[in-house]
């Protein structure tokens, strides 16, 4: 008997009962006792690659396709950071879903699927990193996508509605570089495969979810003041494996100056930016590592980079003293920091256990801050002066960007809705009071299933959320529908729609030359930098992210737009401590002639 | 010397045959132990994984008799890969073959615990100074290894080369273990309450369990079968054994995380202590813990459960049983 007949018949043998194998199965059991555990049938790796966050080392896509009882191992390599695999949505009444890692670590994942259809997999730290499993039945027509999904949100959709279309579509655009919005090309087109997909017995082909658009950039009329800095956080350098650069844009003429890229230092995904009050340095985050990167914001010269903790997300500073906080997105705290050169840690603000804060936000009068609590369904805010923090529960669904007016109230962005009733919404909250209000529905106007959208209250999926620097507006960067919604405080209603790109991302307000602000959006999947005149509730501009000047941007040229800063701070409160420095030789003289631009209104009297 | 060879047929086995008296005169130096020939393949496996696998694996005794050990062996590519057992004394000249399709990258075995020359260290260039020291497609590599006195022990096996000059891609599944066992051909364990000799004749079944990231990847050594059988039993398996029977585990740890092992109702000496019982081991990236029980002894038959004690491990499904029957 050769081996493998015999280990066959050893494995076989366990589950019959029947008298006629019984001496075969004695025989068998004698020798051989052991018994194998599952055999991935796929492999999904997780890495800081842009658009390959969960990469398959077969195809290097990220949709692997597996038979009914198959495993696939989903494990994390090439990451400098710690991660979660989590289920975003799986099939309904699938044995063993969902698949949720409670805090990011670097564990992996060995996953059996009983049930044939889709089932998509993120981390709750970054939630675009995506990976797909299909679970084909070999005897049906077409790719098996199943009748329904259940989404994490509680949501249970058929997948023949919008809301699934939109999943798809967001999925295979997030993971497929070459399906990015290039400004630089006259159409954004999206060819998907002739390949046949199953929902539920009827047989479509996945290039029915194809479309084009044309790419038009636009020059806003009015300059702004100062300059914009974005988060190019997927552009690919030569000299360093990992991604990302800092694109500095002259608001005066919508140029690029420069792009930070970090090349000795191997920057890694850069994030979020901050500055300090004499706007001579830039405080960059590492999303997907552990570090803080400070450089210098004229030349772009990196002074230091240093280890912070778990996936740093934003830094803020406080305007009454300049400290530096910095969120630890895959910690339980954020870090205090002193600003300067090197800034040095100098303790930790701890928000609450499994909470990961993300896009925290600092009074502008530095009494308080509130943390987002991404891994968590609240926010914390923190008394800065005790540093006393008060962890609030909310019920959102990942909680990923707060910011607060003037008299205290936050919003508060929930990604993926609050259960059972929101797919899409912010939370409202009384810093004062430490409690939460209402939650807003952004996506009021929408219908799940037909797609139709009658009314302006169309955002799915927000991300950053701040409120306008007069407090009279919120803005958000709505992934999902693409959309940016505008929220009027006084009556906490979406008055206005926009158009937005793929990966609708970060936004942060600017002063616009002669008064006024301008919303500028950065979006992770297309290259240009959007902006919204905030008298006209209407864009005003399409800035390209691309400068093709730069030699050493080697792919996804312009890419990844996130973090967004805008100089001189538009929030008057964190304007005024850089205004009490003017004529005290602390400025260079471009911030001098910036703030000589600024108006009384924009000064907050 | 003969580095390279071709890669299989009558071409090999010529090649083999005159390699014969080369292998014997590298090893004499050492002793006078076996002679291993030993021919791997590093291939992807169905998932994507790289993994190592047998081609073929023939043993001159020092008193020279031939044999083909081959069948021994899982066919096609295993995680872990083949396991390879020696005992000091020994000697081995291992071929690695480059099977991985669609790839043109090196790969190579860099191994732990034996002795070996410099152009056997299965590294690039960049790191030994001295050779790309690894398999090419169509390009196999030669490594020579001498089971010295003192090598005896547990050890790792892995890539040094694939895909990143300076690590490889071990993480990928390109890890294997080797067993050298000491010349006494005994070792030391906790029986019955006593630290004692065990022959090695007497322990019929090995479990060797890898712990990579959050996962055990299992193989069992069947030494009941005629002539030894290696047997995959991939993620989190049940290994098991009859009650009374002495087994000996071999556990490896790969990776960036570090475990605790730890067996239930059993209990086993580290080697090289006397009379300190353990029963959870700290074990790193490629280090290592290697001992004797007799299963079940003093608590009886059942599904004793093994697993990595970091909690976080745990909540991952870094488990399996020990399943003791009657």
């Amino acid at each position: 008997m050769n081996y493998t007949s015999f280990l066959a018949l050893a494995l076989v043998a366990f589950p019959l009962t029947n008298a006629a194998n019984a001496v075969e199965r004695s025989k068998s059991e004698d020798v051989i006792i052991s018994r194998p555990g599952v055999l991935p049938s796929a492999v999904l790796e997780m890495t800081d690659e842009p658009g390959k966050w969960f990469k398959d080392p077969k195809s290097g896509g990220s949709l692997v396709v597996i038979k009914p009882g198959q495993a696939v191992l989903i494990k994390m390599t090439d990451t400098n950071t710690d991660h979660t695999i989590t289920s975003l949505l799986w099939q309904p009444g699938a044995a063993n879903f969902p698949v949720d890692q409670e805090r990011p670590s670097n564990a992996s994942v060995t996953q059996t699927f009983d049930k044939p259809g889709l089932y998509v997999f993120t981390c709750k730290v970054h939630p675009y990193m995506l990976g797909a499993v299909v679970v084909d039945d070999p005897t049906t027509e077409g790719l098996d996508i199943g009748a329904e999904i259940q989404l994490v949100t509680g949501a249970k959709v058929p997948t023949t509605s919008d809301i699934a279309k939109k999943l798809l579509r967001t999925f295979f655009i997030g993971t497929t570089p070459a399906l990015w919005r290039d400004y630089r090309t006259p159409n954004w087109e999206v060819k998907l495969p002739d390949l046949p997909i199953n929902l539920a017995g009827s047989v479509l082909k996945l290039s029915a979810l194809n479309f084009s658009e044309p790419n038009a950039l636009l020059q806003p009329q009015i300059p702004g003041v100062g300059e914009v800095w974005v988060d190019t956080q997927f552009e690919g350098v030569s000299g360093k494996t990992k991604h990302g650069t800092a694109t500095q844009i002259d608001a005066s003429n919508w140029t690029i100056k420069q792009k930070v890229k970090g090349v000795e230092q191997n920057m890694n995904n850069p994030h979020n930016m901050w500055t300090d009050a004499t706007y001579k340095y830039i405080y960059q985050t590492e999303w997907f590592d552990k570090r803080l990167t400070t450089f210098d914001r004229a030349s772009g010269k990196v002074y230091n980079t240093q280890v912070v903790g778990q996936n740093p997300s934003h830094a803020m500073s406080n305007p009454l003293n300049g400290m530096l906080y910095v969120a630890l997105n895959g910690e339980d705290r954020v870090l205090k920091l002193s600003p300067g050169e090197f800034p040095t840690a100098l303790g930790n603000i701890n928000t609450g256990p499994h909470t990961g804060p993300h896009g925290h936000h600092i009074t502008d009068d530095g009494k308080y801050m509130i943390t987002p609590n991404a891994l968590a369904s609240s926010v914390t805010i923190v008394d800065l002066a005790s540093e006393q923090a008060t962890e609030i529960p909310t019920g959102g669904v990942i909680p990923i960007a707060a910011w607060s007016d003037m008299d205290h109230k936050a919003y508060v962005a929930n990604l993926l809705g609050t259960p059972p009733k929101m797919l899409s919404s912010l939370t409202v909250i009384d810093i004062d009071g430490k409690k939460k209000i209402k939650d807003i529905d952004l996506a009021e106007n929408y219908d799940p299933i037909s797609g139709e959208h009658k009314g302006e209250a169309y955002g799915l999926g927000p991300i950053q959320t701040p409120v306008s620097p007069d407090g009279k507006y919120v803005v958000s960067a709505n992934f999902l529908s693409t959309t940016i919604t505008i929220l009027d405080t006084k009556t906490d209603k979406v008055v206005k729609s926009l158009p937005c790109e793929p990966g609708c991302h970060g936004v942060n307000f600017g002063l616009k030359k002669g008064g006024g602000y301008y919303a500028y959006v950065a979006s992770k999947f297309a290259n240009d930098l959007l902006v919204v005149d905030m008298d006209k509730l209407d864009i005003a501009g399409r800035i390209l992210l691309v400068d093709p000047k730069d030699g050493q941007i080697t792919g996804n040229y312009g890419m990844g737009g996130q973090g967004v800063l805008p100089l001189p701070l538009a929030d008057a409160g964190m304007l005024a401590p850089t205004l009490k420095l003017v004529g005290t030789g602390k400025l260079s003289p471009e911030v001098e002639g910036w703030l000589t631009l600024v108006t009384q209104q924009q000064r907050g009297n | 010397m003969t580095r390279t060879r071709p890669q299989c047929g009558l071409s090999l086995f010529l090649a083999l045959s005159l390699t014969w008296p080369g292998a014997l005169l590298a090893a004499s130096a050492a002793s006078a132990g076996d002679q291993h020939l030993i021919t791997l393949k590093a291939s992807a496996m169905p998932s994507g994984q790289l993994a190592y696998e047998m081609v073929s694996h023939k043993v001159k005794s020092s008193t020279g008799k031939e044999s083909d050990l081959t069948e021994r062996y899982a066919s096609g590519p295993t995680i872990p890969g083949p396991t390879l057992v020696m005992k000091e004394g020994d000697a081995a000249e291992v071929t690695l073959q480059h099977g991985i399709d669609d790839a043109q990258l090196p790969v190579s075995i860099h191994v732990h615990g034996v002795h070996y020359k410099i152009d056997s260290d299965g590294t690039m260039k960049l790191l030994n100074g001295v050779a790309d020291e690894a398999a090419f497609p169509g390009r196999p590599y030669t490594y020579k290894w001498t089971a010295a006195p003192g090598t005896a022990g547990t050890w790792a096996y892995h890539d040094h080369a694939f895909g990143n000059p300076m690590l490889g891609a071990e993480d990928k599944g390109l890890f294997g273990t080797l067993i050298i066992n000491p010349a006494s051909g005994k070792v030391p364990a906790l029986i019955d309450g006593k630290v004692v000799d065990v022959d090695l004749a007497d322990i019929k079944r090995e479990f060797i369990l890898w712990m990579h990231e959050t996962t055990f990847w299992g193989q069992e050594l069947n030494h009941i079968i005629e002539g030894g059988k290696e047997i995959p039993l991939w993620t989190n398996p049940t290994v098991g054994a009859r009650l009374g029977e002495k087994v000996r585990f071999h556990v490896i740890g790969i990776g960036t995380a570090f475990h605790t092992f730890h067996l239930h109702a059993h209990r086993w000496i580290e080697a090289g202590t006397v009379g300190g019982a353990v029963d959870t081991v700290n074990v790193g990236p490629i280090s290592r813990t290697s001992f004797v029980v007799k299963a079940g002894e003093g608590v009886g038959p059942g599904d004793w459960h093994y697993h990595c004690h970091v909690i976080q491990h745990m909540q991952s499904g870094m488990m399996g049983d020990f399943k003791v029957v009657e």
